[in-house]
């Protein structure tokens, strides 16, 4: 009995920012919001969190319809994305606030922000003020001023943008594994595909107001639903083709319809992994596609491939591999063969 | 332009404010230096140092009255402007306002206006009101002319808050008047303190509105305005001299507290 959003919408005058929109998070999940900007990802953050209130919709948790509660009243606490620490206020105050506005003891008080500022690793700092602190420390006083106050739901609106790239993958782990520790579902927002991936339970894919698709991580990478999921979520070869008599037609290749998707004729668009693509071998079932090669970058651990099919030269398939000193690769405007297996592919539904 | 030319230009530049500012501030300063040296008919006695003009002021009951009515119109105005200020700028920073213009030219016109307007309308409306003028008129009617400075200064700190700042009180379960006190107030202090320095200074020597409505009531610019058709006494020097050095001190601390951007330091 987690997060229950039903019908939830919500429009400034003639705009409507958030579609009616249908959500769910469970007790304890890691559940991501997904988008670029302007996709109603911060719109639906700022729903839960009390901040607006919807045009349209119910907003439930654990039962309890919280529509028209106050944010004040809702046992959810959020970190912001400028952190929004009280600057007159020491790193003890700002994280014992929660609790001071509750009426508790101060001594209770003190020992709890303790105890909170040493699980996020920032035991000492009590008397710092946050001029006084890194990004990266600011991000974790306003975590522990979150989680203080035992929230049943933590909000986390994109956290991670303002940091470092070595920080952000750093923060990511610690994210997860605190999320772990404490065992309480995250609400997070992102814009970045890599941070969802990496750390969520599900991601919820919006764009334009609307969810596009919620699943495992796995599922949204390997079998996107939407044409804007299979471009907004790690590299991909789309190509446009037909469906027809339990074949997957198209200007680059024709192959056998994976298995599990719907044999009725109609037009879709197929995704193919860069990874999923390789050099030679028509064996085994693959598929195969005579090629021009357009460009070969090698970038450390993987090298990637540009090529152009010759049956459809305004096409160009980008590949994958895993770096080989010991293999030559072709050269430009060499020819040659590349293959994938079927089963690999992506059949996206371009949709009415 | 050669250096030792443009040295000329800084050196003719650097006289002439001198020679401005000694303008200015002679008649201040000789003003000051009558108040500890002895006039009298046969000339100047340079010698005689002496701070009688300021044990003459002390026993002046008329003055010493008006300048406690002047002490007790500013703080009760500037106090006044103060809620008032703070009230109005949450008012028109809160997304769902209405009138936010008109309520902008209503608080700077009387700012913006020759006080002799502000002093004749208040005048007319107590005296249509049936409101008998005194000290509390003046409050009013100062209250109304120094709300604009704190109001500005008041805003400003409030516009540059983000609005996450409040969002995360609320969201950590303040009320709206725990927020006001633990979060909102101690970030407004700083710019309330020194606009309440300047609404007191323009308060303290405001004369015009204060013609208008103080009825029986004097505060000390009127009261120096009515000596002036009597002549001054030596202790007027002895008194400028007080106020002189309290409005310095009042100017310190305000240009001390403002940043060069005219931010408030915290």
């Amino acid at each position: 009995m987690g997060l229950s959003l039903k019908a939830v919408e919500k429009s400034y005058g003639a705009q409507r920012v958030l579609q009616p929109v249908d959500l769910e998070a469970a007790d304890g999940e890691f559940l991501t919001i997904l988008g670029p900007s302007g996709s109603g990802k911060t719109t639906i953050l700022r729903l839960v969190g009390g901040f607006t209130r919807p045009t349209g919709g119910h907003i439930r948790f654990g039962g309890t319809d919280l529509t028209d509660v106050p944010s004040h009243k809702r046992p959810f606490n959020t970190v912001f994305q400028d952190y929004a620490l009280f600057p007159h206020m020491s790193v003890a105050d700002n994280v014992g606030y929660g609790l001071m506005v509750r009426g508790m003891a101060k001594a209770a008080i003190r020992d709890k922000v303790v105890r909170t500022l040493e699980v996020v690793g920032l035991g000492g700092l009590l008397d710092r003020y946050p001029s006084q602190l890194s990004g990266g420390q600011k991000q974790r006083v306003a975590l522990a001023r979150a989680i203080v106050c035992e929230p049943k739901l933590i909000l986390l609106d994109e956290p991670l943008a303002a940091l470092d790239a070595e920080m952000r993958r750093h923060m990511q782990f610690f994210l997860k594994d605190l999320q772990r520790r404490i065992a309480t579902a995250f609400l997070f927002v992102t814009h970045d595909q890599e941070e969802a991936i990496t750390m969520s339970d599900r991601i919820v894919v919006m764009d334009k107001g609307r969810i596009e698709q919620v699943g495992a991580p796995g599922d949204i990478y390997y079998a996107p639903k939407t044409p804007f999921v299979a471009r907004f979520f790690g590299d991909n070869n789309l190509i446009e083709g037909n469906v027809r008599d339990g074949r997957v037609e198209t200007a680059v290749a024709n192959f056998a319809l994976p298995a599990g998707s719907r044999a009725e004729p109609r037009p879709v668009l197929v995704a193919v992994r860069p990874e999923k693509i390789s050099i030679g071998g028509a064996d085994g079932g693959r598929t195969a596609i005579a090629c021009k090669v357009e460009e070969t970058t090698f970038t450390g651990a993987l090298t990637q491939l540009k090529a152009r099919p010759l049956a459809a030269p305004q096409t160009t398939l980008l590949v994958k591999m895993t770096s080989d000193p010991g293999r030559p690769l072709p050269e430009r405007g060499a020819e040659t063969t590349l293959s994938f297996a079927p089963d690999t592919v992506a059949i996206v539904e371009v949709g009415s | 332009m050669s250096l030792s030319s443009e040295r000329l230009a800084a050196t003719a530049a650097g006289f002439l404010a001198a020679a401005v500012l000694a303008v200015l501030y002679a008649p201040v300063v000789i003003g000051a230096l009558f108040s500890v040296i002895e006039v009298t008919r046969n000339g100047i006695n340079w010698g005689g140092f002496s701070l009688a003009w300021y044990g003459k002021l002390w026993q002046n009951q008329s003055i010493l009255d008006a300048v406690r009515t002047t002490l007790i119109v500013s703080a009760c105005s500037v106090s006044l402007a103060i809620v008032l200020s703070i009230a109005l700028a949450l008012y028109v920073e809160w997304e769902g306002a209405i009138g936010r213009r008109l309520i902008e030219l209503v608080v700077y016109l009387p700012f913006l206006l020759p006080p002799i307007v502000t002093g004749l309308s208040l005048l007319i409306f107590f005296a249509n009101l049936g409101i008998s003028r005194g000290v509390a008129t003046i409050v009013i009617g100062h209250s109304v002319f120094v709300l604009a400075v704190l109001y500005r200064l008041v805003l400003t700190r409030l516009q540059s808050l983000p609005a996450t700042l409040f969002e995360a009180s609320a969201d950590l379960g303040a009320t709206r008047w725990q927020t006001l006190r633990h979060v909102l107030w101690p970030q407004l202090r700083s710019a309330v303190a020194t606009g309440a320095i300047l609404a007191f200074t323009l308060s303290f020597d405001e004369t015009l509105i204060s013609v208008f409505l103080a009825g029986d009531a004097t505060t000390l610019p009127l009261r120096l305005w009515a000596m002036m058709r009597v002549g001054f006494t030596p202790e007027i020097n002895a008194l400028v001299t007080l106020v002189l050095l309290f409005s310095i001190a009042l100017a310190i601390i305000v240009s001390l507290r403002m940043k060069p951007e005219g931010e408030m330091e915290e």
